[in-house]
């Protein structure tokens, strides 16, 4: 099995990278992050007896894609899964963000995740079945007031990945979308969580069990995988409140758990 | 004077007998994780002994290469102050995690810096630690007791409970030292675990989830003061000839778990060179022609 991870330095990423190497699948990681790339590659080596390859490469830039992706077709590197985990968010209402880092938020999250699947199908192995991955948010199944872009450019993975799967059925392709709410990935999201209190805590999936039921499921051809009782609960409900009436529930909270996290952040900093 | 490098000395029992070392004239470098914490940390033995011998380190174990970095750092120091000669190297920080976290190598965090780091760090600073026919202490404690190495899982990426990989881990610190003695006691260098007790510390309270800071609040009311532990670390360092026990609490031996085999410590001590990455064949011979 070869594997195609994007944003395989972060902490999901590497947890995936983890999964994957205990299942003896090789590997194709691409991050912003050079170092770390090397860093997690020399782990996975040193752990399992796989192959890694890396190739560092800023996804938003197109050059930098063509790049990577000659140097697939230089190996003639072909692929049965794809796991598209990078992506970013800034915390902040909209007016308190940096315009062109809003804008990042939907080339990152959506235009360079459709990029490099367009890229890896045209570069699938042939007469086997593929799969491909898109690492959403439960933050996807609701207006989320504070956190608009990055919510809505989950969304836009959420739906997009729901029609590509019907239309890839035929070709043997298998299409994922993974929900999670909180992982515990860096010290940052361990004070993000923790400044939701209840909340955050009850919605924490361990990240372990995320990665290996991520690729069990994959593999098992499901839709959409939430992780945690509590999320599919939220998720579940969300359907049938009205979507406005969500968003002032929504604004109310993260008002709350983002002004305890800045401070927090000041505090740290 | 003897020179004793020791981790985790800004906070806790590692900065307790850093004050205690210094006072009995040893030259002690400590490292500690962040710039501020390494600056309080000299601060406060500087005003409890002016004349206190004391150098900080900054790195974050946790990461191989800033082990590699301070590693490298410290034997030039070493070459230049102290004939490059360390008569201890105590391994002491450590961590608590509430959830599977990873390193940027991918490696379970309390596996990495409780145990891996200090692997790696007495690797480097090996030809020092020879030169002086010195000590490796670790910092263990008895809930190393009633638990196995997961063989087939050691990052327990199956089933994470944190306090099973933090019990792992300490069991990870005696099956080194006992590693290190079957390799290197005909060489001189002697390993030890310190058993410090329940000590009233905030390891619980850092990057921890709500759970485990809670109960650590309340179980460490019940602690002892680092003052206590401190002891021992500074028994070790001073009996002459070097005592010859393996596992010690108030300065006398102790049981130790009927785990530490020669057949674990072995097997521990090859799976942690391949991770910490020692097994290509120059680090090797290095190592050999240093024996
Ligand atoms: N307290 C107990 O009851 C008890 C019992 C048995 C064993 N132990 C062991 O005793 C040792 C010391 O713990 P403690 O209780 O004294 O707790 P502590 O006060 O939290 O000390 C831990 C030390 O390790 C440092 N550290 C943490 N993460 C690090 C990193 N990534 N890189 C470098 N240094 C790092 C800390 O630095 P900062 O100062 O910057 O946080 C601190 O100096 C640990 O190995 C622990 O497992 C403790």
């Amino acid at each position: 099995m070869n594997v195609f991870i994007t944003g395989a330095a972060g902490g999901l990423g590497r947890a995936l990278a983890n999964e994957c190497g205990s299942r003896g699948y090789n590997m194709f990681l691409t991050d912003i992050n050079e170092a770390g790339l090397f860093r997690i590659k020399q782990g996975l080596e040193r752990q399992f007896n796989v192959t890694v390859t890396t190739k560092a490469c800023d996804l938003t830039n197109p050059h930098s894609v063509d790049k990577m992706l000659a140097v697939l077709d230089t190996h003639g590197i072909r692929f049965d899964m794809v796991l598209n985990v990078a992506g970013c968010d800034f915390e902040g209402g909209f007016l308190e963000r940096d315009r062109e880092k809003l804008v990042k938020i939907v080339l990152l999250n959506n235009a360079a995740t459709l990029r490099i699947t367009h890229a890896l199908l045209k570069r699938r192995r042939q007469g086997r079945p593929f799969s491909i991955v898109f690492v959403s948010s439960l933050a996807s199944m609701f207006p989320m007031p504070l956190k608009a872009t990055y919510a809505a450019s989950k969304r836009f993975l959420l739906e997009f990945a729901t029609a590509l799967r019907q239309e890839l059925r035929k070709d043997d392709v298998n299409v994922l979308t993974l929900c999670p709410a909180g992982m515990v990935t860096t010290e940052e999201t361990l004070c993000g969580i923790k400044a939701q209190g209840f909340w955050g805590n009850v919605t924490t999936a361990p990240l372990e069990d995320v990665a290996r039921r991520t690729i069990d499921c994959a593999l098992a051809g499901k839709g959409v995988y939430t992780p945690g009782l509590m999320s599919r609960l939220l998720s579940f409900l969300g359907k049938f409140v009205p979507r406005s009436f969500v968003a002032a529930v929504v604004y109310r909270r993260w008002h709350h758990a983002q002004r305890k996290w800045m401070r927090a952040d000041i505090i740290r900093s | 004077m003897k020179t004793v490098v020791i981790t985790g000395a800004t906070s806790g029992i590692g900065l307790e007998t850093v004050r205690l070392l210094t006072e009995e004239g040893f030259h002690v470098l400590g490292i500690g994780r962040s710039a501020m914490n390494c600056k309080r940390a000299k601060e406060h033995i500087s005003s409890h002994n002016p004349n206190a011998r004391i150098v900080f380190f900054q790195a974050d174990l946790m990461q191989q290469r800033d082990v590699l970095r301070v590693a490298e750092d410290i034997m030039a120091y070493l070459d230049e102050k102290s004939g490059g000669q360390l008569h201890a190297l105590i391994n002491n920080a450590g961590c608590v995690r509430s959830w599977y976290m990873t390193t940027e190598e991918g490696y379970e965090q309390q596996f990495a810096l409780n145990h891996l780091a200090g692997f790696l760090l007495t690797h480097k600073l090996l030809p020092a630690l020879q030169k002086a026919r010195g000590r490796v202490i670790m910092t263990g404690s008895a809930s190393h007791k009633g638990i196995k190495i997961r063989w087939d899982d050691v990052m327990l990426r199956r089933r994470y409970n944190p306090l099973t990989a933090y019990k792992q881990s300490k069991l990870c610190n005696i099956l080194f030292a006992k590693g290190l003695n079957d390799r290197f006691a005909h060489s001189g260098i002697r390993a030890y675990v310190v058993d410090p007790g329940l000590v009233k510390t905030d390891i619980g309270n850092k990057e921890t989830g709500s759970l485990v800071n809670l109960i650590w609040s309340l179980r460490k009311r019940a602690g002892v003061p680092p003052e206590i532990p401190a002891k021992t670390y500074a028994f070790l360092c001073r009996q002459e000839p070097a005592p010859e026990g393996l596992y010690y609490r108030h300065c006398k031996e102790k049981k130790y778990s009927g785990q530490v085999t020669r057949e674990n410590a072995d097997r521990l001590f090859a799976l942690s060179e391949r991770l910490c990455g020692l097994c290509d064949d120059t680090a090797r011979q290095e190592r050999t022609k240093a024996v």
